[in-house]
């Protein structure tokens, strides 16, 4: 098992290595480098001022000096400064870090609650009233688009309830009670979506664990359907249930992006969206790669707890 | 001779293989009620985009500001916008953008994907190695972000929207096809034709591809609904197609969002509009699948 996540471990290396490869190639295809786009469309500074900005920002090095420097950046935790606001990015991530955190954990605690008893109840009850409604909805959920939602909660929101999202972010430690009313309703906007794969994946697993031998020998034993189902199946079920979240966590990071600007929440999705426009390309090629390392890494707890999960697994 | 007669009966195989899977394709959506449901949609869609301009009843860019933020009557059934444009004009047209963004983007995808996983599944060793591990790069992005940094960097238009979503793509597609191709390889006849002397490109063509069809279309299938969101969201977000030009995505984030509690349908009919199109591509490619692939058919 050890030997197992540590080669997993190096094999993420040159997958990460290649990742940022592509997102600084990404960053220097357009023609001329980030700065002549940049100051091209103000127009008002000098060819001076511009060589000046160009060597502070070390973009006079050859690709190949550059891309060695931004990476032992990336290492020592030391990305540089965003173009714009001059802010060192480590300060403006850690003040979005801990939103982002927040509103992707929600969404999957609420995605999750919401979709394991859905799934195991539409299993349950195969071909019934509740099996159709529960299916509807999973399927409207994966076709939803989320800025949609969104959109659609927070208009409603705002007629029914003359509810509108609080400007200013309070961290949970000032206010828990403000701060759960900022993220519920992005947190679940989010985790709708989340929770739509994941019903359809609880529901095939559970159906197909029920038709098993050894719950048979348990129905025939006479133990109750509660402990049939939620002990002795429910169990066995939710191992691929782990894998579909697992590749799911994409989606929802991907998500922030849409829910943040949305609600104004103030993390790294809305971050990269603001780069992105200003086309502030420190910030950007940072972003992009901390969430990739992040993907890579989720990923790979998955795998292991799979292995956990289910002592079949043993990895060689 | 008997080369020249071989030619018609190979012709009337793969006449006979298309035909066979079109008749599992109609079985399957004859015996399910929610594979004809979305074939119904995806002929709405196609129909609206191809008859965009009879069936709009007003011009999709004309502003008449004398009617700005009406409501939903019977001369604008979706309302008008914030300059007096009639929505569901918009939402009419707003159909061409988003089924040629989703078409293009999956075509290109569709093809780069194959060439390179039929490329790596053929040739294996080095090759294979190095290129799948790019694709593991890319594929360590999210769709999104990467869609929105290459957008950001080719700058904001439909068409850069539509190359970046064709670049979120390949790299699932390609080793789906490698995936294919090696399985195809194991086939006694493909090693009869490598033992005949066929050359490598009749291999692929004739041999190899006609398994691959099969996985290509069903993934094609759902990527086109994830592609048609992918352009909404860029759009959404201020990236993609730029105003005035009618999308789905755009005319949520511009006007829909700006002026949600006035004017709830300038949010609500594009947004159904984006649902409806995407639904019907999920469910079309869960058809498919249904009625072509062997194991899920014996169930």
């Amino acid at each position: 098992m050890y030997k197992y996540a540590a080669r997993r471990l190096l094999l993420a290396i040159p997958v990460l290595l290649l990742s940022s490869l592509i997102v600084f190639g990404l960053m220097r295809v357009m023609p001329g480098d980030a700065l002549t786009a940049l100051m091209g469309e103000s127009g008002n500074i000098g060819e001076r001022e511009l060589q000046k900005i160009r060597h502070d920002l070390r973009l006079d090095l050859p690709y190949y000096q550059q891309y060695g420097l931004w990476l032992w950046q990336l290492v020592s935790l030391h990305p540089g400064e965003s173009i714009f606001t001059g802010e060192p990015i480590t300060t403006s991530l850690g003040k979005a870090i801990p939103v982002t955190l927040e509103l992707t954990a929600l969404a999957m605690a609420l995605g999750l609650v919401i979709a394991v008893p859905i799934g195991v109840l539409s299993a349950t009850r195969q071909d019934t009233a509740s099996d159709y409604v529960g299916r509807v909805v999973a399927v409207s959920g994966l076709s939803l688009p989320d800025f949609w939602l969104g959109t659609l909660v927070i208009t409603f929101a705002a007629i029914w309830f003359h509810w509108i999202p609080a400007i200013g972010y309070v961290s949970f430690w000032e206010s828990p009670l403000r701060n759960l009313q900022q993220f519920l309703l992005p947190a679940a906007v989010l985790g709708f979506r989340l929770s739509a794969a994941t019903m359809r994946m609880t529901r095939s697993t559970v159906l197909e664990v029920l038709r098993e031998d050894y719950v048979r020998t348990a129905w025939a034993k006479g133990l109750e359907g509660r402990i049939v189902v939620y002990k002795h199946a429910l169990k066995n079920a939710l191992i691929p249930v782990v894998t579909i979240v697992g590749g799911q966590l994409g989606v929802l990071l991907a998500g922030t992006v849409v829910v943040e600007t949305i609600f104004a929440l103030p993390g790294m999705g809305r971050l990269t969206v603001e780069a992105i426009l200003f086309r502030d390309y420190p910030v950007v090629q940072t972003n992009v790669m901390l969430v990739a390392a992040t993907l890579v890494t989720l990923n790979l707890l998955v795998d292991l707890t799979y292995a956990w999960l289910d002592p079949r697994i043993r990895y060689q | 001779m008997a080369l020249v007669n071989t030619r018609p009966a190979v012709l009337e195989a793969d006449a006979a293989v298309e035909l066979g899977r079109l008749r599992a394709l109609w079985t399957t959506i004859r015996r399910k009620p929610l594979g004809a449901v979305s074939a119904a949609l995806i002929a709405a869609l196609v129909l609206t985009a191809i008859l965009a301009d009879q069936l709009a009843p007003y011009d999709p860019l004309a502003a008449r500001p004398e009617i700005r933020l009406a409501a939903p009557s019977w001369e604008h059934p979706f309302g008008t916008d914030d300059i007096g444009r009639d929505v569901l004009s918009r939402v009419v047209h707003g159909s061409r953008i988003s089924l040629w963004v989703g078409l293009l983007a999956v075509g290109i995808g569709t093809v780069a994907g194959m060439l390179i996983g039929l490329l790596c599944g053929y040739c294996e060793g080095r090759t294979d190695l190095v290129v799948q591990r790019l694709m593991d790069g890319i594929q360590a992005i999210p769709g999104l972000v990467l869609a929105l940094a290459v957008v950001s960097v080719l700058r904001p238009s439909t068409t850069n929207a539509m190359l970046a979503i064709a670049l979120v793509i390949i790299p699932g597609n390609s080793r789906i096809v490698r995936g294919a191709v090696l399985s195809a390889k194991q086939n006694r006849y493909v090693e009869a034709a490598q033992a005949i002397g066929c050359r490598h490109p009749r291999i692929i063509l004739r041999h190899i591809l006609p398994n691959v069809t099969a996985p290509i279309l069903v993934i094609a299938s759902i990527w086109l609904g994830n592609a048609i969101l992918i352009e909404a969201t860029l759009s959404f977000l201020g990236v993609g197609t730029q105003p005035p030009t009618p999308s789905w995505g755009l005319m949520l984030s511009s006007t829909g969002r700006a002026f949600m509690e006035q004017a709830p349908w300038l949010a609500l009919f594009p947004g159904l509009a984006i649902s409806l199109a995407v639904l019907g591509f999920n469910l079309f490619g869960d058809t498919l699948r249904d009625a072509w692939d062997p194991k899920l058919r014996r169930n």
